[in-house]
C-alpha cells in the first residue's frame, strides 16, 4: 500500500491476498467470485497472510488455496476437514479455513463433515456447491437434482433426492450455518467475515455455478434471494429450512457453544515424536 | 454512508469502482491466458491498464479531500447491483470469446459506471458531489463512445463462434 487513500480504504488491500498463479478455472466459473470475496473478507478483517492457513481437498474449487498468499495445503479427496481440525487444535492462534466442493465435502468427505459439525473446532468451512463433479468432467454429485440427465453415468437422472447441506449441518449441531451466492461477492464477503470471526465451526454453503457442465446454473442469479434471519433457535432454523427452495441466502443459524480445544499441557514435542520413528538396524 | 450525501463516501466509491474494474479485467485476462486466447487476453490487459489510470486519477481526487475517506467494508458500498458497476460480468465470459465480445463486455461495464455517476449527479443535493459526479459521468461517457468506435472496427463474429472441435464434454 502506498498512498494515504489506500491505507484508509482497507479493502484495497485485497490484492495482498492474491497469489501470482493464474486460476485454471473455466472462464465464467463461479469460483472466481468466491476467490474475490474471500480476499476481500481477509482484507476487511485485516488478517495477516502468514497467520492464515487454507486447507483443501480435491476438485476444481479445492484449488483455491494456491490462488491466495496465505498458507495452503492441498490434501487428499474429502479430507480437508480432519486436516484443518488437526491444524486448528494444534495451532489455535491461526485462522484456519477449509475449502472444497460439494463432491469433496458431502460425498467423499461426508462423514468428516458430520463429525466436524458435532466436534465444533474453531475453523471455517467454505463449500463451493455447483451440484456437479466438474474436474472429472460432469458427473452427478450429492447435491445434484434427481432428474438431471446431463451425465452418461445417470442418463435417466440419479433417482436420489439431493442432499440438503444446511439441514445436515443443523442436524449434526453445527453452531454457525449460512448460505451465499458467488455472484454476489460483497454479500458473500460479509458472510465469510462473520464465519471467520465466529468462535467455533462455521459452515458456509456457497452456490457457485459451473458454467461448463451446468450452464443452466447461470439462471441462479434470478433465483437466489435473501431471506434467512440469523437465529439461535434450532426449531426456528429447521422451520426456515422447511420453506427453503435451496436459493435462500443469509446466515441461517448462529448459536455459539464452547469450541473443542484439547488441553495442550501434555503436548509432546517434536523430538519425542521423532524418537518413535527411529530407524534401528 | 450514501455516496450522494457524503463526499468522502463518494470518493471512496470512485476509487473502489476503478480498483474492482481493474481487478476483474485482470481476472478475465488470466482466464483467457489459461485457455490460450491471447488476443482477448491482451485486450483485457489493456482495459485493466486503463482502469489503473482511472484509479490513480480517483485517488488523486480523494487525496485532495481534507475530510478523509470512510473505511467502508465491501458490503457497505452502495452499488446499484451486486457488484461495483464497472466490473465486467463474469458470467458474460467464454473461453472462446472474441475481441468483439470482450469489447461488448467492457462497453456494458462503462455504461454501468456512467449510469452510476449520472444517477448521483441527478440525485445529490451536495454541490461538490454533483460537480465531481458530473465530471466522472462525462469521462465515462467518453469511454463509452471510444468503445463504440473500437467495436465498429471488429466484424461481428459468425453465429458458430463458440464451436469447439474438442469440447469439454462428459467422458464417462
Amino acid at each position: 500500500m502506498n498512498s494515504a487513500v489506500e491505507k484508509q480504504i482497507r479493502i484495497l488491500g485485497h490484492k495482498d491476498f492474491k497469489s501470482d498463479y493464474k486460476p485454471v478455472w473455466c472462464a465464467g466459473c463461479g469460483d472466481f467470485g468466491v476467490l474475490n470475496a474471500l480476499t476481500k473478507a481477509m482484507a476487511a478483517l485485516e488478517l495477516e497472510p502468514e497467520n492464515v492457513a487454507m486447507i483443501a481437498g480435491i476438485g476444481c474449487s479445492s484449488r483455491i488455496p494456491a490462488y491466495t498468499t496465505v498458507y495452503g495445503f492441498h490434501g487428499v479427496h474429502g479430507r480437508a476437514l480432519p486436516l484443518a481440525a488437526g491444524l486448528a487444535v494444534s495451532r489455535p492462534e491461526l485462522t484456519v479455513i477449509a475449502t472444497g466442493g460439494d463432491g469433496d465435502g458431502f460425498s467423499i468427505g461426508g462423514n468428516h463433515f458430520l463429525h466436524a459439525c458435532r466436534r465444533n473446532v474453531n475453523m471455517t468451512y467454505l463449500v463451493m456447491d455447483n451440484s456437479v463433479y466438474g474436474m472429472t468432467k460432469g458427473q452427478a454429485s450429492p447435491t445434484t437434482e434427481c432428474d438431471w440427465t446431463g451425465s452418461k453415468l445417470s442418463p435417466q437422472g440419479t433417482h436420489q433426492p439431493p442432499l440438503q447441506p444446511l439441514e445436515l449441518a443443523l442436524a449434526a449441531r453445527a453452531p454457525f450455518i449460512a448460505r451465499a451466492f458467488s455472484n454476489s461477492p460483497n454479500e458473500l464477503a460479509r458472510i465469510m467475515t462473520e464465519a471467520i470471526e465466529f468462535e467455533g465451526f462455521a459452515f458456509v454453503q456457497i452456490l457457485s455455478p459451473c458454467i461448463t457442465f451446468r450452464p443452466e446454473q447461470l439462471g441462479w442469479k434470478k433465483r437466489v434471494h435473501e431471506g434467512f434471519e440469523p437465529t439461535d433457535d434450532r426449531a426456528a432454523a429447521f422451520a426456515a429450512l422447511s420453506d427453503d427452495d435451496g436459493f435462500t441466502t443469509g446466515i441461517l443459524y448462529r448459536a455459539p457453544r464452547p469450541a473443542f480445544r484439547p488441553d495442550q499441557r501434555d503436548r509432546v514435542d517434536i523430538e519425542t515424536i521423532e524418537k518413535h520413528f527411529e530407524v534401528r538396524s | 454512508m450514501s455516496p450522494s450525501k457524503d463526499l468522502g463516501s463518494f470518493l471512496a466509491h470512485a476509487v473502489v469502482l476503478e480498483d474492482e474494474a481493474a481487478t476483474r479485467y485482470r481476472e478475465l485476462a488470466d482466464a483467457m491466458a489459461v485457455h490460450n486466447n491471447p488476443d482477448v487476453e491482451a485486450l483485457f490487459c489493456k482495459m485493466a491498464e486503463y482502469s489503473d489510470m482511472h484509479r490513480a486519477e480517483a485517488i488523486e481526487h480523494a487525496e485532495q479531500h481534507a475530510g478523509g475517506l470512510p473505511d467502508l467494508k465491501p458490503w457497505e458500498f452502495e452499488w446499484p447491483g451486486d457488484e461495483s458497476p464497472e466490473s465486467g460480468r463474469l458470467e458474460s465470459t467464454h473461453y472462446l470469446m472474441t475481441p468483439f465480445h470482450a469489447l461488448q463486455l467492457a462497453l456494458e461495464a462503462e455504461e454501468g459506471a456512467f449510469a452510476f455517476y449520472n444517477e448521483i449527479a441527478t440525485r445529490t443535493n451536495d454541490p461538490p458531489i454533483r460537480k465531481l459526479a458530473e465530471e466522472f459521468a462525462a469521462e465515462e461517457k467518453q469511454h463509452v463512445e471510444a468503445l463504440k468506435k473500437w467495436i465498429a472496427q471488429y466484424p461481428e463474429p459468425p453465429e458458430n463462434w463458440d464451436d469447439d472441435l474438442d469440447p469439454p464434454v462428459p467422458v464417462d
